[in-house]
């Protein structure tokens, strides 16, 4: 390797002082506590000690109504019977790593959470208010009422569980319970009643079947190695993990290189030193690899350290699997960095083969366990199966011959293409000004076919960056706060259930709500929450990391003040931020009092289920960066992004059908929920254009989600947020034009009148504070 | 030596950018291109500098082309544009060492050149500031120190003085002359004619991609029959510009 390659890989590792003291600090923490957060999960999978009932919000409790003494009997046995089971696992460790061997009510009746029964006893058997009194004090979701002679009817044989002698109530809101409820009384109720019989010398076949039923009710396919918890963390988590640190750092390290030289101007001065453009192709390449090993073999290293990973073959295939894929990154990157002339339209280009390489990802995560093929032996494929088998021990050296052999080819021609581009002028030589005045020259004077494409191409690249950045950012956030919610979710009993329920599907619009269903359940999981609220947290930080990028001369401090988040003036902007929480408490309130007095809803109750305060604590955090972040998207960022292509009025009108449009994809949504999501959206541009910064509108934004949601109890823009202080629910005859249905009421004509209200009101303001609208 | 014979560009069909330009540079020679903005003058250069291949023609640098002997062509050759610029978030000093290493200068003698080029233009207190905090001037000197730090034998260089102010642009033309002297052929362009009075051994003035006319300030003026250098020029253009 010559001295001119070797100093283009080391100028990769340069002390890049210009980064600032305060960026690394802010985004180290963040990521720290990021990182804590799915350890948190991690360590609740692998250790039983770890209070997992803090994280679950699952209700598993059986009120029992006037429980025989030998029920209380058969209780302690069972107790007693799975603590001899869970010694046959060796710990309550293995016990719970192999929930998937325990029968489904076993496992719900001793899973995560407080299960328990509740003793009551009353002489009013049919007294169903007491018993919903006593299923909501007690969280509990079956209440079992048992006559008082149900010992001498099952010992005579005269009794059937689930017939007239038992009375069981349920809840009725979700599939899980009624499953359980069957569970309960087929397997529970069986055994007791075989218990009954046997201690009382009888007998029966039954008794024979309920010990049989156990077994036959176990959900495992005997293969265990691959449905447990460490076999989806080795060949789904990690890997994916894996792959998306490579992705992230070859893109953001390969597309300044080259891209961003040519932008910059540099590459011209690189070019006319004695390197040849092998040299240089080859140096970037490796500089670029390099960076993306560190982030990606630092969690491999952290992944190898769990002790059912390591193992000598396992971290020297894990390495070179990381190390060839990498490589191939590296070098699509190179190619398309070759290709484009600026880091945004370099990105752009990468952007296609993220989510190719992503959608490999899936595909992989989908059939790890089964027979994968020709796959195995082809680039990317092959390298995610074999992170997976090689954390598992499943050394196949041939596989990764081919694997790494084809790659290394591939990306070898990869590299032997971007050189030959390096030769050609289109791909080397920037049109300088003077060749621009000839082109002007040779139309006569008009603006050339391509300049009026350059044009067009920026106007709608600003459009279409503007729409795709934050889609994004939030996906990506939001896919890191999901995957834990998942991996967690997949462990308990009401996945095995969704799936099985999800077989007896047979329209779209059931897929629909089945998916919706478990969004539903991601947006309740405190969990999911506090992680989001990290997450947009950092989706405000890498906005300022991007304008603090763009701008290069500025402080990261300021950067937050391009962003709309000035950062000088703190009693000032606070004084906004109030101000706007005041706003947005008075829309809300007089949308709930319209929509109450007008009878469309009814006020039920009051104050947070106990087991839902995680939920609501972490709801109330969350709205503050959520609003914050939207803010900064679709207001502080994007109207000044829009402003550089198009008139002012031009980037507020834009900006807010962005807004409409990113919110089209929620639940419920209808062409009257666009509009009032975009007049909301006008209402916040035109209060950030009056007051300069978006501190009062991130304000009202978050107060308004947090009283819609939290307060009075009614979705916010199609999500159900679970956990609110007021009940609220809808009258039989509500309309939906003016509730706004299964949106909430933002798809209602409620928001619309009280947001116009508001909306006259700033415009007025505005008129006479003569600040134009359009200027 | 540098030697361009019947050198044509086209970057749109039927229309030449560059329509046959032959001349010679001796070395130890300051040859002056001068022409109207969109005459040519950058392309022609960038072409000399092998930056672009001529869509026919030769061009011939100590004997050598860009086809054959690059890499050589690159070792003895300097180009210096205002299209060229420095890494922004980059100092002097990095951007010093690290195209020492690209033009692979022993490194016992990257100290030295250092120490001479930079003690030259008066770099050193800058030498690790970021390239965005320096003034224009300023990042013209470092871009001039970066792009001679190999000491080519060929100079090629576009409006030495754009941007600079009095003090800097005089230093810049004695170390040309002082480059001239030691036996250096440079290539400069320019629209401004008193630079090109002063300070070309010969001057080519480039008009619509051809050469009007080429010669010694004299020459011209007598070619012309006109009093000063300026009248000359104009002279030229109004005979040779096509409308």
């Amino acid at each position: 390797m010559n001295r001119g390659t070797r100093a283009i890989i080391k100028s990769f590792f340069a002390n890049r002082r210009h980064l600032g003291q305060k960026v690394p600090i802010a985004i180290f923490w963040t990521s720290v506590m990021f990182i804590i957060a799915v350890t948190c999960v991690f360590i609740s999978w692998v250790t039983w000690w770890f209070p997992y009932e803090i994280f679950s919000d699952e209700v598993y409790n059986i009120v029992v109504v006037n429980p025989p003494d030998s029920f209380i009997e058969y209780n302690e046995y069972t107790q007693l019977y799975r603590d001899a089971k869970a010694k046959n696992f060796g710990s309550l460790d293995d016990y719970r790593n192999n929930w998937r061997n325990i029968t489904f009510f076993e496992y719900n009746y001793d899973g995560y959470g407080a299960s328990k029964f509740i003793y009551k006893k009353t002489d009013a058997l049919y007294d169903f208010v007491t018993f919903g009194k006593w299923m909501r004090e007690n969280d509990a979701y079956l209440t079992v009422v048992f006559p008082a002679d149900f010992e001498e009817q099952t010992a005579s044989g005269d009794s059937d569980a689930d017939g007239t002698d038992v009375l069981t109530y349920y809840r009725t809101n979700s599939n899980e319970y009624t499953a359980m409820k069957d569970d309960f009384i087929n397997i529970y109720l069986q055994g007791y009643q075989n218990y009954i019989r046997e201690s009382r010398g009888i007998t029966t076949a039954d008794s024979v079947e309920s010990e049989t039923t156990y077994e036959a009710l176990s959900l495992s396919d005997g293969d265990n190695s691959d449905n447990s918890f460490i076999g989806i963390m080795a060949k789904g988590f990690v890997p994916l993990i894996i792959f998306i640190a490579i992705l992230y750092s070859a893109m953001s390290a390969g597309t300044n290189v080259i891209a961003g030289q040519k932008e910059n101007g540099t590459f011209t001065g690189i070019l006319m030193t004695p390197v040849s453009r092998r040299s240089i192709v080859i140096g970037n390449a490796t500089g670029v690899t390099l960076k993306a090993l560190i982030p990606s073999l630092t969690i491999a290293a952290a992944a190898l350290c769990i002790p059912y990973f390591t193992s000598i073959s396992g971290i020297i295939m894990t390495m070179l699997f990381i190390a060839s894929l990498s490589l191939l990154i590296a070098s699509i990157t190179i190619v398309i960095s070759v290709i484009n002339d600026t880091v945004v339209s370099a990105q752009t280009a990468f952007l296609p083969v993220f989510l190719i390489l992503v959608a490999v990802c899936v595909t992989c995560i989908q059939n790890y366990s089964g027979n994968t093929g020709i796959y195995l032996y082809m680039p990317v494929y092959g390298q995610f199966y074999g992170i997976g088998n090689a954390l598992t021990k499943e050394i196949n050296i041939p596989q990764a011959v081919c694997c790494i052999l084809s790659t290394s080819a591939l990306s070898a021609a990869m590299l032997r293409i971007s050189e030959s581009l390096l030769s050609r002028e289109r791909f080397t030589v920037s049109i300088d000004s003077a060749a621009k005045e000839i082109k002007r020259a040779a139309t006569g004077g008009k603006p050339s076919i391509i300049e009026r494409i350059d044009k067009t191409y920026g106007k709608v690249s600003v459009l279409i960056d503007q729409l795709f950045y934050p889609l994004i950012v939030l996906s990506v956030f939001q896919l890191l706060a999901v995957v834990p919610v998942i991996v967690s979710y997949m462990r308990k009993a009401e996945y095995s259930q969704f799936i099985s329920n999800l077989r007896n599907v047979s329209s779209v619009t059931e897929i629909m709500s089945k998916a919706f269903e478990v969004i539903g359940i991601f947006m309740s999981n405190p969990l999911f929450l506090s992680l989001m609220s990290v997450g947009y947290a950092l989706i405000i930080l890498t906005y300022a990391f991007r304008a603090y990028r763009r701008a290069k001369t500025i402080s990261f401090r300021q950067a937050f003040s391009r962003l709309g988040l000035p950062l000088d003036r703190p009693s000032e902007s606070l004084a906004g931020y109030l101000k706007g929480a005041v706003l947005g408490l008075c829309m809300m309130g007089s949308v709930y009092l319209i929509l109450i007095l007008s009878g469309q809803i009814r006020f039920t109750g009051f104050g947070v289920k106990d087991s839902l305060l995680g939920t609501f604590a972490v709801n109330l955090i969350m709205w503050i960066p959520q609003g914050a972040s939207e803010e900064v998207m679709f207001r502080g960022f994007m109207i000044p992004q829009i402003s550089t292509q198009y008139k002012r009025g031009v980037a507020v009108f834009l900006s807010s059908l962005l807004f409409a449009l990113f919110h089209s994809l929620n639940a419920g949504f209808s062409p009257l929920a666009a509009i009032n999501l975009f007049i909301i959206a006008l209402l916040f541009a035109l209060i950030y254009i009056k007051t300069g910064n978006i501190w009062m509108t991130c304000a009202v934004h978050t107060v308004w989600n947090l009283a819609q949601g939290n307060l009075f109890g009614l979705e916010v823009s199609g999500t159900d947020s679970g956990a609110s202080l007021l009940h609220t629910s809808y009258i039989s005859g509500a309309k939906a034009i003016a509730t706004g249905g299964q949106f909430g009421p933002e798809g209602g004509l409620a928001v619309t009148f009280v947001v116009l209200v508001a909306l006259a009101a700033v415009t007025i303001s505005l008129v006479r504070s003569g600040r134009a609208v359009t200027g | 030596m540098i030697r361009c014979i019947d050198v044509h560009k086209s970057y749109v069909k039927n229309k030449e950018t560059i329509a046959g330009v032959s001349f010679d540079i001796e070395d130890g020679m300051i040859f002056g291109l001068l022409g109207p903005n969109g005459a040519g003058k950058t392309t022609l250069m960038q072409m000399v500098a092998t930056l672009m291949k001529p869509t026919s023609g030769t061009i011939l640098i100590d004997g050598m082309t860009a086809d054959r002997n690059l890499l050589e062509i690159h070792r003895n050759i300097g180009f210096l544009t205002t299209e060229i610029k420095l890494d922004p978030l980059s100092t002097p000093d990095r951007l010093f060492s690290f195209f020492a290493e690209l033009y692979d200068i022993p490194k016992t003698e990257i100290a030295k050149r250092r120490q001479e080029s930079f003690g030259r233009f008066g770099i050193e207190p800058f030498a690790d500031k970021r390239i965005v905090e320096l003034s224009t001037g300023m990042k013209q000197k470092v871009s001039i120190a970066i792009s001679l730090i190999h000491n080519p034998k060929f100079i090629i260089f576009d409006e030495p003085t754009n941007g600079l102010d009095i003090l800097t642009s005089k230093q810049v033309l004695d170390y040309l002359k002082e480059l001239r002297s030691s036996g250096h052929a440079i290539l400069l362009s320019t629209h401004i004619f008193s630079l090109a009075e002063s300070l070309c051994d010969r001057i080519a003035v480039l008009i619509d991609g051809r050469i009007a006319a080429a010669g010694t300030v004299n020459e011209l003026i007598d070619l012309t029959g006109a009093k000063t250098f300026e009248e000359a020029f104009f002279k030229l253009y109004m005979d040779n510009h096509k409308e």
